[in-house]
């Protein structure tokens, strides 16, 4: 895990995903293939779809067509093609990570806690393992010496770095970040940033929705951009930022560069 | 007031106290039972239970303990005085309560419950570790209202016979003609029984203060 995975082993396989809220279609035919070790992220202005598409991987959206694989094994619909009960749907959302623009930590719970609740109460991990593998992580995101804090007492960035051991805590095939700096104050938007990039360095697999360009630019795999829920652009990021195919991109990247 | 007049409104305060105990314990389990019942929406149970609280919420306490207790030998339930009281203050109480509870799920931060889910806890184990703990902190003031209205209702009881902690005071007062020393030692001793509610309820106010995120 801590190599640069260079397999061509399928992390998460989505096919032909299509999503609507209210008769308005959010996702429209959308494929996507990450391998493992691989950093996806997906651009695009807010409203093209980019959110939704994240959280079907994790099955907190529920799509209407398509299929969703991770690991090789298919969430939220079982072997009959049936809604899974939610034991398993939670067996398979375990291999997922996820980071949101909010934090969504729980406030009843001090950090160390945050960390531990799921490695104990879903993988069953004994409380003293649980927590010597918690130390770790916020060695790791630099939030060591918070342990005992509670939520409320820290900095957005300090709570988004919190967000992030807790999803490395249940030791996820893929980290899935929502935004993950969009609801911080600017200058605690680089802290954040730093340990993402510290994870693809290790070669976590992670999807990243993201409005940051230059860091999109640095870390990533692959590049994807998303425009009225159809995925119209995918490329390495040299060729993403430089040579776009489409006039979409590149008046996109010419907005966020003014 | 004489040694034995004490005795008997010591007495008459620890009935108070007990059967407002059971009363209050039974009925914030249930209540939260109910709720978490009501939530599920299960057809007919949920009306049923519609139903329930609505009645119970508007049916005086003197009358459901009267209706209880005259009732129970129809059905041919030979019905102990201090249980029916017991079950009338419990009834009523339920149905607030399951309404306090129902309250607090329903606004439950869905944010957090993502994040639960995101880290492949079930709904039980949700519910249990990160929901009910943060529920009976944020329903507490209102539970603890309601224990308070509970205890200042007791008196209620003594319509089937029961002495409680009011109605001591009119047998003292019967032998010794004196009616307003017991009277206010048993508004002393029923303020001293809120004031440890509300000591509580403050306690749960400063632990409230940290889930402000």
């Amino acid at each position: 895990m801590f190599e640069k995975n260079t397999s061509e082993q399928t992390a998460v396989s989505i096919r032909h995903l299509s999503k609507s809220f209210d008769g308005v279609e959010v996702l429209r035919d959308v494929d996507l293939e990450v391998r493992e070790g691989d950093v996806v992220t997906i651009l695009g202005s807010s409203g093209s779809g980019k959110s939704t598409l994240l959280r079907c991987i994790n099955w907190l959206e529920q799509p209407d067509r398509g299929s969703i694989h991770i690991g090789g094994q298919r969430i939220g619909v079982n072997d009959a093609g049936r809604p899974m009960p939610v034991r398993e749907l939670a067996k398979v959302r375990a291999r997922t990570g996820m980071v949101f623009q909010s934090f969504n930590l729980w406030p009843h719970l001090n950090v160390l806690h945050n960390i531990t609740e799921a490695p104990i109460h879903v993988l069953g991990k004994s409380k003293a393992e649980a927590e010597a593998h918690a130390r770790e992580l916020l060695e790791k995101v630099g939030m060591s010496p918070k342990a005992d804090a509670y939520p409320n007492t820290l900095s957005g960035g300090q709570k988004q770095r919190v967000a992030i051991a807790r999803a490395l805590a249940m030791q996820p095939e893929v980290m899935l970040f929502d935004e993950p700096t969009s609801a911080l104050d600017p200058e605690l938007v680089g802290e954040v940033l730093a340990v993402i990039k510290d994870l693809s360095a290790e070669g976590y697999t992670m999807i990243v929705v993201t409005h940051e360009m230059a860091f999109s630019r640095a870390v990533s795999d692959k590049v994807v951009f998303l425009d009225k829920g159809l995925i119209i652009e995918q490329a390495d990021p040299e060729t993403f930022f430089t040579n776009p195919s489409t006039e979409r991109v590149r008046k996109f990247l010419e907005r966020e560069e003014s | 007031m004489n040694a034995s007049a004490w005795h008997m409104l010591l007495e008459g305060a620890w009935t108070t106290v007990w059967i407002s105990g059971i009363s209050i314990a039974i009925g914030v389990t249930a209540g939260l039972i109910l709720a978490l019942i009501r939530i599920a929406r299960i057809p007919v149970v949920d009306q049923v239970l519609v139903l329930y609280i609505s009645l119970a919420r508007a049916t005086p306490l003197v009358t459901l303990a009267l209706f209880i207790f005259l009732s129970a030998p129809t059905f041919g339930i030979n019905l102990d005085r201090n249980v029916a009281g017991i079950l009338a203050l419990t009834l009523n109480t339920t149905a607030f309560n399951a309404e306090i509870w129902r309250s607090a799920f329903r606004n439950f931060s869905r944010e957090q419950r993502e994040a639960a889910m995101a880290n492949g806890m079930t709904p039980w184990v949700t519910f249990r570790r990160i929901m009910l703990p943060q529920m009976m902190i944020t329903s507490l003031p209102g539970l603890i209202n309601e224990m308070s209205f509970l205890i200042k209702g007791s008196p209620a009881i003594a319509v089937i016979g029961i002495v409680d902690l009011t109605r001591v005071t009119n047998r003292i007062s019967a032998v010794t003609y004196e009616p307003l020393p017991p009277i206010l030692v048993a508004c002393v001793l029923y303020m001293a029984a809120i004031g440890c509610l509300v000591w509580l309820q403050r306690i749960a106010e400063r632990r409230a203060n940290r889930l402000a995120v």
